[in-house]
């Protein structure tokens, strides 16, 4: 091997395509014949359905169908759940309830589908949404999540005695114990709410059953093609191999779009199957608001136990976590803020008692962070009262309560959202906040230049924290490999992409093993005609799962290059080399073939290949972690807040990030910035408002607002290496670590630019209105 | 949302009593109102095109009438929904005799609103519904000096009901004016796109 791909800053193989707008999105599919549809949503959050009369819609012109839940007949159930409730813990209570297509007697959340239009077009099929006429009783909504948990609170489902979706305990040591023998005891109230994801496009679907080759293909905004595909094949009664689902470029997942089954996936396939003609539907952004699920709302009241030196004892938390109308994700978020919130620290002692609560709201299943900001909030907001009490240094206290390098693999003797033990494999965490305050200049910014600034009146912050970030957890991904005839090589694999990179930094995988350019390589993700094992893309997986994967799957194909190339070339294989798209004799560069003549040498069409062996030069690979790899890292940043605006100015942004082997550094910067800019959002600008009626108060971009060019600053990247010793490449996850630690470092830099108010911030999202309202309670005081 | 405020009738209380008691007037002070039918004593139902922001449509509802202390006092309650979404409120009106001919009207109430109206236009809607009652009232009290003048000069006075057009204009100079008085000068571009805007939609519609 010459030259090596994996780590290099390559630019990314597949800008070209999407800067010029010759990349593929789902709402790019055009066929003939094609039909469109508009969903009728509930105005209520929380009502009966006495009737629907949806007859003068079906008589408009150019309407094909309009479908009500009773014209689904026995098609019409709720969706599975996507993921069962962890069986290895004990005690453990969850109710299942999930989504359905079409509401057929009660509306439980708003924008809840209550019927379909199937037009000649988008326009027809929105005006027929005006003919139709419902009858909806409205009940009382529930929807705060404390409320909903009180005896008497309205039911979101009439068959349960309470809106208690789950309940679950998990414990290490013993923490009453830890706080008899604590210093000290710190106890916050801690409160969460929810953002949206935001993603620039909308979710869209194009589903056509084509009668004739009896083959349903779909086109979804997918982050997990097979497992839709999987499921739609058995809600269907079809073959699996008679649906293929293709997820195409993607603009921005963060989520969301890995929640099947999402009533319109349902709902189109199955009109599609009842009509025999292509339908699309693409969501617009106040259905985004509506219709696409959401994350982060969550109550802790929260405890820290620790000696006067700082060192942790104990944490305890009991938390409720809103769910949302329905549960179909199962305990994933609440599983990784109980397992996010020991975050970095040798905790001995920890106690995390989850309720789940049903509200009438959008349902709720993993934003990127996925449940883990709210664990790293909690902690890291702890240790900065906890340092303040103390009159301990905010880097110090996390210094003294690192889980040091040595003590890997560290297990936190709880289960996470894999139901795995909850291990963390390696890391240095010491080492990344020791980089993050050198590169801010901490010391030098709180002794010399904080103290001439607050001399001239100017409030200016410095904050720091770390996090971990568990990632790449299993079950499994596959890819195959193939050495086309001329030369160049395909490569698939099961997970879908949504702008991560992944046709440059696999292709920097498979290039290292083949002695190719990773532009040789052609990529397809996301296809279940071109690979159709695996799960998909979420939990920062697919730098761990998939790269994995097509590393074994390259490896194998290497292997079989070589034992091919060894006969061909009359030499052993140890003295061949991969170079340039041939295989060549290390000492003797012209006795060399080339990859495409030796793929056609292994797909004869005269002559016999041997008994055992396989034709072509491919080969397909799977690769599941045991347990998942545990990124980590430092985020410091400097801020200026206006205390008569309230608006803030990010003067500067540092982070540390390790998340292993680098499979190309410039992806892993362009993830961070993305995550950061994300997590900003969710430090001071986004939330969603439901008022007490379940109405969402700011569903459009004029009104919820995500951080624009103005409000994410230029972000410094600095890096740890700390390779996973789970995988061979060393990688470890980076895709949610951007956002993670940002309203924790928000809110520490708040206090510390408003220091002469002396706040305590324990929420996100803040913004400036309720900052305003902080300081004027201070102010009061 | 709450609703709450006064206004001042330059006219007896009987006749403001008469007047905002009379459907057809009511229709007229608040264009929009397709239609205002009484199905009993003290029900209405009607039709009125709303718009907020950027949310428009059609909504089809019920006013009743009760608690009635003529000329003292009412209970107002609506129910409308459509297209926008839908509104649900009960006011509180008060009509009180300030001696000098003129008649202070008091009013409270709870507005619930929902669907694409609240989602959409709620930055929008407290403003908007402020500035659509001041609107209406003006009107009303237009209409009442036309009355009093037609009782005291023995001779019609003609009163012209704005049209859709005159009363959406007013009511977004209205709003642009408060919005004014709090921020800044980007708001002056922002309300007059937003007249213009009202403005065309609405002449486009009926160019159409």
């Amino acid at each position: 091997m010459t030259e090596k791909y994996v780590g290099q800053r390559m630019t990314r193989t597949e800008d070209p395509r999407l800067l010029t707008g010759q990349a593929l999105f789902v709402d790019d599919v055009e066929i003939p014949g094609m039909l469109h549809a508009a969903f009728l949503r509930s105005d209520y959050a929380h009502a009966r359905l006495r009737s629907i009369d949806v007859s003068a819609a079906r008589n408009r012109p150019g309407v094909v169908a309009v479908y009500t839940a009773e014209d689904m007949e026995d098609a019409w159930k709720p969706c599975p759940p996507l993921v069962i409730p962890p069986p290895t813990v004990k005690g453990v209570l969850f109710h299942a309830r999930t989504q359905v297509p079409l509401v057929k007697d009660k509306v439980r959340l708003l924008g809840e589908p209550l019927a379909v239009v199937i037009a000649e077009s988008r326009y027809i099929a929105e005006d027929a949404l005006e003919d139709i006429v419902v009858d909806l009783e409205p009940l009382e909504a529930v929807v705060d999540l404390e409320k909903a948990l009180e005896p008497g609170a309205p039911l979101v489902h009439d068959d349960l005695d309470s809106n208690l979706a789950a309940h679950l305990i998990q414990k290490k040591g013993d923490y009453a114990a830890a706080r008899e023998k604590a210093d000290v005891v710190i106890k916050r109230r801690i409160v969460i709410d929810r953002c949206a994801a935001g993603a620039m496009e909308n979710r869209g679907i194009v589903a056509y059953w084509d009668e004739k080759s009896q083959q349903l293909t779909i086109w979804d905004t997918t982050q997990a093609p097979i497992p839709i595909r999987n499921g739609l094949a058995g809600m269907f009664g079809l073959s699996s191999h008679q649906v293929r689902v293709i997820a195409p470029f993607v603009g921005g997942g963060f989520g969301p779009k890995v929640m099947m089954f999402y009533p319109e996936e349902v709902l189109l396939t199955w009109a599609t199957l009842q009509l025999g003609r292509p339908i699309k539907w693409i969501e617009d952004r106040r259905e985004n608001f509506l219709a696409t699920t959401q994350e982060r709302g969550q109550v802790h009241d929260a405890e820290i136990a620790l000696t006067s030196d700082g060192r942790i004892l104990g944490v305890s938390h009991t938390f409720i976590h809103d769910t949302g109308a329905y549960d179909p994700y199962g305990l994933t978020i609440p599983l990784n803020t109980q397992s996010h919130a020991m975050s970095a620290y040798d905790v001995p002692n920890y106690y995390s008692e989850l309720k789940v609560a049903f509200t009438n709201k959008m349902i709720v299943t993993p934003v990127r962070g996925a449940g883990r900001p709210q664990g790293i909030f909690l902690m890291e907001r702890l240790l900065d009262v906890a340092a303040k009490e103390l009159g301990i240094d905010r880097v110090e206290i996390r210094k003294r309560n690192f889980i040091p390098p040595d003590a890997f693999p560290y297990n936190h003797e709880i289960i996470d959202q894999a139901f795995a033990a909850l291990v963390f494999d390696s890391g240095n965490y010491l080492a990344g906040l020791e980089k993050a305050a050198a590169m801010i200049g901490y010391d030098q910014f709180i002794k010399e230049e904080q103290p001439r600034l607050r001399a001239e009146g100017r409030h200016v912050g410095i904050g720091i924290v770390s996090f971990v970030e568990t990632t790449g957890v299993g079950p499994y991904e596959g890819a195959r490999i193939t050495v086309e005839t001329d030369g160049k090589i395909s490569a698939a694999t099961g997970v879908g992409t949504q702008g991560q990179g992944h046709f440059t930094s696999f292709a920097q995988v498979i290039a290292d093993q083949l002695g190719v350019s990773p532009r040789d390589i052609r990529l397809v993700t996301g296809d279940t005609s071109e690979f159709h094992w695996g799960t998909g893309t979420f939990a920062s997986r697919g730098s761990v799962v998939a790269a994995n994967a097509i590393h074994a799957a390259a490896k194998a194909v290497r292997t079989k290059i070589l034992k091919l190339a060894s006969k061909v070339l009359e030499a052993p294989e140890e003295e061949l080399e991969l170079v340039d798209n041939q295989v060549r004799v290390a000492d003797i560069p012209h006795q060399s073939i080339s990859l495409g003549e030796l793929a056609v040498m292994a797909n004869p069409l005269r002559g016999a290949v041997e008994p055992g062996t396989e034709p072509g030069l491919e080969a397909t690979a799977y690769y599941g972690p045991q347990y998942g790899a545990t990124a980590s890292g430092s985020h410091a940043m400097i801020i200026e807040v206006d205390p008569e605006t309230m608006m803030v100015e990010i003067k500067r942004y540092v982070t540390v990030e390790d998340c292993g082997t680098m499979l190309n550094p410039l992806i892993v910067e362009g993830q961070v910035h993305g995550g950061v800019a994300l997590g900003i959002g969710n430090s001071y600008y986004e939330q969603l408002i439901y008022d007490e009626n379940g109405q969402l108060l700011n569903a459009s971009l004029a009104d919820y607002l995500i951080p624009t060019a103005s409000e994410v600053p230029r972000i410094e990247v600095g890096h740890e290496e700390t390779r996973s010793p789970l995988n061979e490449l060393g990688s470890k996850g980076a895709g949610e670590a951007g956002c993670i630690p940002v309203p924790a470092l928000f809110a520490q830099a708040l206090e510390d630019a408003l220091a002469d108010y002396d706040i305590e911030i324990l929420e996100a999202p803040m913004s400036p209105n309720k900052l305003f309202a902080l300081l004027q309670g201070k102010e009061k005081e | 949302m709450k609703i709450a405020g006064e206004y001042v009738f330059n006219g007896p209380r009987e006749q403001v009593w008469e007047l905002v008691r009379d459907p057809e007037v009511l229709a007229t002070a608040l264009p929009g109102t397709q239609s205002l039918n009484p199905v009993s004593e003290n029900e209405y139902e009607g039709e009125m095109h709303v718009r907020v922001g950027p949310v428009a449509g059609v909504f089809s509802g019920r006013v009743v009438a009760s608690d009635e202390v003529p000329p003292e006092s009412y209970t107002l309650t609506v129910e409308g929904k459509g297209a926008p979404g839908f509104a649900k409120g009960t006011g509180h009106v008060q009509l009180i005799d300030q001696g000098d001919g003129t008649t202070l009207m008091k009013y409270e109430g709870e507005v619930q609103i929902g669907g694409r109206i609240a989602s959409v236009g709620q930055r929008l809607m407290d403003s908007a519904s402020k500035s659509m009652i001041r609107q209406g009232l003006e009107a009303l009290n237009k209409a009442l000096e036309a009355r009093v003048a037609a009782k005291s000069g023995g001779q019609e006075v003609e009163y012209k009901p704005p049209s859709e057009a005159e009363f959406a204009a007013a009511v977004a100079k209205d709003m642009a004016g408060e919005v004014l008085l709090s921020s800044r000068l980007i708001w002056i571009a922002v309300a007059v796109v937003i007249v213009i805007v009202i403005v065309a939609v609405i002449l486009i519609g009926r160019g159409g």
